[in-house]
């Protein structure tokens, strides 16, 4: 199946199957009929409000049917969405806010803090629309071709961060693959656990949907709870498995997690960070009939644009799985530190160029113009991921030209987390560098810190008092685990702070 | 017995980083956020492999194990 827009197919499958599910969230359940007339009603709303044209409205919201009505009434109206989890602090809402310049934020959770700027779409009234609003809204304004559908903000090396603009037509490219060479059925029951505010959760929201199939949402507070989770998880009755591999190793140490247990299960996919063949092989043992692939993308190309079947054949053969071939319509090669490409077998960064590669940051043209460029018509993105390809055409992983890290399969720049440490009255410098285990995965994040003068008398206290500050400002993941006091910092002959010999330093034994 | 608080404050203060957990031994793990769901799995491995306690994950319930003296009785507990 190939589709064309993403909007008609949805409302094409409320049409013909308007009684079908579309969205589980525990015990309750919603129709696509119900998806179609309250998308609709919220985008007749918005167009009757006259926001700026084609200007981005924020959606604020968690793991729920609401949200995902709202994303889709805006992107009907005419408006990219830009998701913001509620469990995000603060601060990050502001930063959005400034950067984005949003014309509306839709509140399908209540706002924790004013906003100056956008209207504000309360949670009340945008109950009452999704209940009784009017259904007449104008489809030829509807998000389509290139202009933005979603713009998902991610960690920026200066501590504010990035917007990726994704279009309809990156994300058409991006669900045509999935629809072609996942092995996707219709009417598909697919697990919808990671937030909407990360792409990964693009893997299931759209193909699904497409396949007229089911999200089974599985919130947060669920997930945190693993007594709750393993109570919970048998009863969703999944086919489809979307999640990081870091969420799939908590599942796996269930020995209950098998295929007897779990009849339906029989497709999983994998994004956000390396898939070790250690978990990759125990998941086989316990899902020996699962279809099971590991997919690579940045968010600049539109979540995904390898993948790979993960076969007993491919286990045995490599110590580190390859993150597998292109897509179709994709092109992938390797080039050295002045951008001449590499042959066979040679490590360097992975290039990306293709119709689902991004049009850049949202009014930033300077990181936009470092990060991407053009090759004949098509968008190329540098990706800062170091790889080779083999000979098979197979292209495998091997690290960060940079200091960004990926840590439980959130991204995070270290330099992020430094700029915000250095914002804090306490924090004199600061470098933060990844701790791995001995399957190259970061496991903490270690701050190394030169203090300002303080009344703190002990560590203890000085640290409770940096990470609630610093928590303020940054996601709950960026928050590093430990924090190292140091009268000074190691520094690189340029006078910079020396990260790698703190990283090594972290990395002994 | 005194050995096993030892070796699960241990655990706890090398996972975390804190030296908290010594100092407060009653401070909630999940709220302060000194724990997260992949620090959990790690407290889970850890102690199978050094206390040899089997705490199964589909019993692990947060309100149970939420302060390291809370961890420390589940242990002896399940010894």
């Amino acid at each position: 199946m190939t589709i064309s827009n993403i909007m008609t197919q949805i409302d094409r499958v409320a049409e013909r199957y308007p009684q079908r599910i579309c969205y589980q969230d525990g015990l309750q359940t919603y129709t696509y009929a119900q998806l179609k007339i309250e998308s609709d009603r919220v985008a007749a709303f918005l167009q009757a409000q006259n926001l700026r044209q084609r200007a981005p409205v924020v959606v604020y919201g968690n793991q729920t049917f609401e949200t995902v009505v709202t994303f889709l009434g805006a992107v009907k109206a005419g408006h990219a969405y830009i998701p913001v989890d509620s469990h995000s602090p603060k601060e990050r809402l502001v930063q959005i806010n400034e950067v984005a310049h949003p014309a509306a934020v839709l509140e399908v959770v209540d706002l924790p803090l004013e906003l100056d700027g956008p209207q504000i779409i309360k949670q009340q009234a945008l109950k009452q629309v999704r209940n009784q609003g009017s259904l007449t809204y104008d489809r030829q304004q509807s998000v389509t071709g290139d202009a933005n559908f979603y713009i998902i903000f991610t960690s920026g090396t200066t501590g504010v961060p990035k917007g990726v603009q994704i279009s309809h037509n990156n994300l058409l490219s991006f669900v045509n693959w999935m629809l072609a060479d996942f092995n996707l059925y219709e009417g598909i029951r697919a697990l919808s656990q990671a937030s909407y505010a990360f792409d990964l959760s693009v893997m299931d929201l759209y193909p699904t949907l497409a396949l007229g199939g089911t999200l089974v949402a599985l919130d947060k507070a669920v997930t945190d709870n693993f007594k709750q989770l393993f109570a919970t998880l048998p009863q969703l009755k999944l086919n489809e498995w979307v999640s990081t591999p870091s969420f799939i190793e908590i599942c796996l140490l269930d020995p209950n997690f098998n295929q007897k247990n779990y009849p339906t299960l029989n497709r999983f996919l994998f994004c956000g960070e390396e898939l070790t063949v250690k978990t990759a092989s125990k998941l086989q043992a316990q899902f020996p009939d699962a279809e099971i692939y590991n997919t690579y993308g940045p968010t600049e190309a539109t979540v995904a644009v390898t993948s790979v079947q993960i076969t007993a054949a491919l286990l045995k053969k490599y110590d580190r799985l390859p993150i597998g071939k292109a897509k179709a319509d994709t092109q992938m090669y390797v080039v050295d530190e002045t951008g001449q490409p590499l042959s066979t077998g040679e490590n360097g960064e992975l290039i990306i160029t293709g119709p689902s590669v991004s049009k850049g940051y949202l009014n930033n043209p300077e990181k936009t113009k470092k990060a991407f460029f053009q090759v004949d018509t098509q968008q190329a993105y540098h990706s800062g991921d170091l790889g080779f390809i083999d000979d098979q055409g197979l292209i495998f992983y091997r690290g960060r030209t940079d200091f960004q890290v990926k840590m439980h399969g959130y991204r995070i720049e270290l330099e992020d987390v430094d700029q915000n440490l250095l914002q804090l009255d306490l924090v004199k410098q600061a470098s933060t560098v990844p701790c791995y285990n001995d399957m190259h995965k970061v496991t903490q994040l270690v701050a190394y810190i030169v203090p300002n003068a303080n009344d703190y008398t002990d560590k203890l206290t000085l640290t409770k008092a940096i990470k609630m500050a610093l928590g303020q400002a940054v996601m709950p993941y960026m928050i590093p685990q430990r924090l190292v006091y140091q009268d000074k910092l190691p520094l690189t002959i340029n006078g910079k702070v020396d990260r790698k010999s703190l990283m090594a330093e972290v990395n002994q034994s | 017995m005194d050995n096993v608080r030892e070796t699960v404050l241990e655990i706890l203060s090398d996972l975390t980083g804190s030296d908290e957990i010594k100092a407060n031994p009653d401070i909630n793990l999940f709220e302060t956020g000194l724990l997260d769901s992949m620090g959990t799995v790690q407290l889970l491995l850890e102690l199978q492999a050094q206390l040899d306690v089997d705490a199964p994950v589909s019993e692990f319930d947060r309100t149970e194990w939420a302060t390291p003296n809370k961890v420390v009785a589940k242990v002896e507990s399940m010894q």
